[in-house]
């Protein structure tokens, strides 16, 4: 049992996942930040881990990482963030968001063990499909951590095994590409989310692209809920400067809760 | 996949009992006039007890015999394959097919002159062969083999109809290894697990040993032992199993590789070469040095043999738009090549570190008609480069054929490509035949991500012939400055497979060094992962001073200016000819001429005479 499995987060409806790069731009700013985007109503955390090569994402997130690793973020660095944010107070299920190079270095039984100390729920590697995933899969869920699948629109005949392997929630991708904002999104989605839905008992949030409260809003009727990145990382991003300066960083932070307030406001 | 194995003369159940628990994957009755030859009661009895799934599959041996009996003796026996051993005509093939629905028909084929054309006459009738020694007594058995030399003629046919092909007559435990070098689908085997009259388990065990050591990678998911697989995003599986399934499907075709072949001949220059270096061998000393000249294909290096085919594929996919990566430019210029002469458009990223130092590269794609994309991602060089390319094709999958330039990437490049290079191999058997009479007692064959040594190393595995690949050691192997991702690298995934990384204590990837541009990659083929560290091929790595000094010698010695990768080499050689002797041979692959890099080598030599 994580916080993911919690009926608390299985049985709640337009659930809202937050995406963020742990560290970006300092881990003090990030903690703070965890915390005031559960104050502005996230369900759970993505916490994203600084890689050189980040393949699934677009060119915000791959820029938030690298201030993150200005400052020296890297896995352990996240790792040891989330303790922090845990002890400021954040209390919604954490997700830890990494490929699986920084995964096969750490090793997977010792960073199991300090997922768990850290204060994690469950993990999302994205580079990581079905086939590749069955030894580390079972290893996450004998310890109570959820290895979180992705489904795309691309998946087809592979949605139904994907489906019924998920633990904590599926991470439905709502368009071809990288992570990043998108204007439009194909009609198809939402039958492939009811599809989905048919497999599976968890959760099926979707994501990759949504940026306007207005497409929130979408997927959150059309799916579970709806995961927020690129958008929100920009806006942390704007706030570089703010965030590391000690005297001006609690406003900022206000500021990005502000936004995502409204981002998710109905 | 390894060879698959029939035990043929079953004559008891213990017999059947110690094939199936030795590994065998057919078992063979005799139904005719013959010391062997059996009731179909007695084999009913026999393999009742075998388990239903995944069994060895039944087949009965026929001299042409009536149907009604065939009929009689599948259904009793419970056959699974009738093998029809005598002077049987397509259209008694066919008909017994027709009468016998769920049993496949093999047909023997005697080799003898118009053997081939016999199997031609039973395409879409016989569901497999077997090529048996052309005896007195048409029952064979007699423990003579024919001249494998054959067999990968008939190997051929029997893939262009799509069929299994067993080479059957004398292949005892002794000479098997002989027989396997020829690749064979299958080994039907007889008299060889006998002792005296009787079957001899150890033989049949020892002959399955012999099969299991075939060399048989990747496996059904993709890997190279514990190197290879598929770590991408959940976007882009779909169309690695499509790109995998075109790939099997239209190789297979008969047009396919008559268009391909046509292509690499007429266009590009196949077959390459194979000179020997005079002057190299006399002041290096020992071995008698070969070069494999891949120079003199169009466009210069290697990189054209997999683009062509790899178009090739793409086009007959019904893909119109082709990405690719490049470092050097090497690769995008043979993409771009290929884009042009088979009306494809091509988009080719590169990082702008590299655009920068390959100026001329970039300006030959463009005239070529391709569109350069400058990468400014990461460290803007070959590893960039292709994360970018990677994106775009994630964005862009049900159009975009992603033609990767070396054995790297996810599964099933590193096999295509492989595959697609092997002509470099193949030839070279042959030619070293031809012109020596023996194979090279070493081959070697520079390593970047690893494309040319795989093409000359994968029809050599197994064979005897020393293998080397040679990595770039840059500034030198104890200075940072290096690319030797084998000989300092540490486990891990970069663009999808798993296999050895230049990598920091968290798993940040970084920018490798060496003076070449085609061997600065900071991973490797997961192929070559695999060979390192099962010992089959051995890995040395060579300093830019030692590469530099090697590409002298060449263009002093034999005036050929080869590339600063292949250059790494011949350094190898330069290095290993001494300690053979002068009966010995060295095989070398030339994957590239030096054109593309006079500007690096006039900066570094100062273009003054020494
Ligand atoms: C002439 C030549 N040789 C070798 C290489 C290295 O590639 P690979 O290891 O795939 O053969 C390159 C790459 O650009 C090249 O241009």
């Amino acid at each position: 049992m994580n916080r993911l499995t919690q009926p608390g987060f299985q049985t709640k409806d337009a659930l809202f996942v937050p995406y963020m790069m742990s560290g970006d731009p300092t881990m003090d700013a990030s903690t703070d930040i965890a915390v005031a985007l559960q104050e502005a109503g996230a369900d759970a955390l993505e916490w994203g881990v600084p890689f050189s090569d980040p393949l699934a994402d677009g060119p915000v997130i791959q820029e938030a990482g690298k201030r993150a690793q200005k400052t020296g973020g890297n896995l352990p660095q996240a790792l040891a963030g989330m303790k922090e944010a845990r002890k400021k107070g954040l209390h919604i299920p954490a997700v830890l968001f990494t490929y699986v190079n920084p995964v096969l270095t750490y090793g997977v039984e010792a960073l199991i063990h300090d997922m768990k100390e850290s204060g994690f729920d469950g993990i999302l590697i994205p580079d990581l499909p079905y086939e590749e995933s069955t030894d580390w899969r079972e290893k996450f869920l004998e310890n109570g951590l959820s290895l979180v699948p992705l489904i795309a629109p691309s998946s087809q005949n592979r949605t139904e095994k994907i489906s019924k392997s998920a633990d904590g929630f599926l991470y439905y991708v709502t368009s071809l590409g990288v992570t990043g904002e998108r204007t439009s999104f194909s009609e198809k989605i939402a039958d492939d989310i009811a599809a989905i839905q048919n497999f599976t008992e968890v959760p099926v949030l979707a994501g990759f692209g949504i940026t306007t409260n207005e497409h929130v809003r979408h997927f959150q009727s059309i799916a579970d809920g709806a995961i927020v990145g690129s958008a929100i990382v920009k806006e942390i991003g704007k706030e570089e400067e703010a965030l590391l300066d000690s005297r001006t960083r609690a406003d900022a932070v206000k500021r990005i809760k502000s936004f995502v307030e409204a981002l998710i406001s109905y | 996949m390894r060879p698959q194995i029939k035990f043929c003369g079953m004559r008891s159940k213990k017999d059947v009992v110690n094939a199936c628990s030795a590994g065998a994957d057919y078992l063979g009755f005799i139904f005719a006039p013959s010391k062997r030859r059996v009731r179909p009661e007695d084999v009913c009895e026999w393999t009742a007890e075998l388990p239903q799934n995944n069994r060895a599959l039944l087949t009965g041996v026929f001299v042409d015999e009536e149907e009604t009996t065939i009929i009689q003796t599948a259904k009793t026996a419970g056959l699974d394959i009738i093998q029809c051993h005598g002077n049987e005509t397509s259209v008694d093939v066919h008909a017994m097919k027709t009468a016998l629905s769920g049993v496949q028909v093999f047909k023997t084929i005697h080799h003898e002159s118009g053997a081939l054309l016999r199997m031609k006459e039973f395409e879409n009738a016989a569901d497999g062969f077997l090529v048996d020694t052309k005896t007195e007594h048409s029952m064979g058995g007699t423990g003579t083999a024919f001249d494998w030399d054959a067999v990968p003629e008939y190997s051929e046919e029997a893939k262009r109809q799509g069929v299994p092909i067993f080479i059957a007559g004398g292949i005892t435990a002794g000479n098997a290894d002989e027989l396997l070098k020829y690749h064979p689908w299958g080994l039907d085997i007889s008299s060889g697990i006998e002792t005296g009259d009787e079957k001899d388990y150890r033989k049949m065990v020892t002959i399955m040993k012999k099969t299991a050591n075939v060399y048989a990678f990747p496996d059904e998911l993709g890997r190279f032992g514990d190197f290879g697989g598929k770590y991408v995003p959940e976007t882009l599986m779909y169309a690695l199993t499509q790109l995998e399934e075109a790939y099997h499907t239209i190789t297979a075709e008969e047009s396919f590789k008559a268009e391909l072949q046509q292509e690499l001949k007429r266009y590009a220059g196949r077959p390459t070469e194979i000179t020997y270096a005079g002057s190299l061998t006399e002041a290096y000393g020992g071995a008698q040095i070969y070069l494999k000249r891949e120079d003199l294909l169009h466009t210069g290096a290697h990189k054209i043999n997999n683009a062509l085919a790899q178009g090739l594929l793409a086009k007959k996919m019904g893909k119109t738009e082709i990405i690719a990566e490049t470092g050097a430019g090497q690769h995008g210029v043979a993409t771009a090549t290929m884009a042009a002469r088979f009306g494809l458009s091509c988009k080719v990223f590169m990082g702008a570190e590299d655009m920068k130092r390959q100026e001329l590269n970039v300006f030959r794609m463009r005239l070529l008609g391709a569109e350069v994309l400058e990468v400014q991602s990461g460290g803007k060089t070959l590893k960039d480069a292709t994360n970018e390319a990677i994106r775009h094709w994630v964005a862009n999958v049900d159009t975009t054929f992603y033609l990767i330039g070396s054995v790297v990437g996810p599964h099933p490049y590193p096999m295509i490509v492989r595959n697609f290079q092997r002509v470099i191999g193949d030839e070279s058997i042959r030619q070293m035949e031809e012109i020596c009479g023996k194979q090279p007692a070493e081959a070697v064959a520079c390593v970047g991500g690893g494309s040319n040594a795989m093409g000359m190393f994968y029809p050599y595995i197994n064979s005897g012939v020393r293998l080397t690949g040679i990595e770039a050691a840059g500034k030198g192997m104890d200075t940072p400055d290096h690319a030797a991702t084998l000989s300092k690298g540490r486990k891990g995934v970069l663009h999808g497979a798993l296999s050895y990384l230049i990598q920091d204590d968290h798993g940040n990837v970084f920018e490798p060094y060496s003076i070449s541009a085609g061997l600065d990659y900071p991973g490797i083929g997961p192929e070559h992962a695999h060979l390192r560290d099962s010992g089959i091929v051995n890995y040395e790595a060579v300093t830019d001073d030692e590469a530099m000094d090697a590409l002298e010698d060449l263009c002093r010695l034999e005036g050929i200016l080869p590339a600063i990768e292949t250059a790494h080499a011949l350094a190898y050689v330069k290095r290993a000819a001494k300690s053979y002797s002068e009966d010995d041979a060295l095989l070398v692959c030339l994957s590239g001429r030096g054109d593309k890099d006079v500007h690096t080598i006039q900066q570094v030599l100062g273009g003054a005479d020494k």
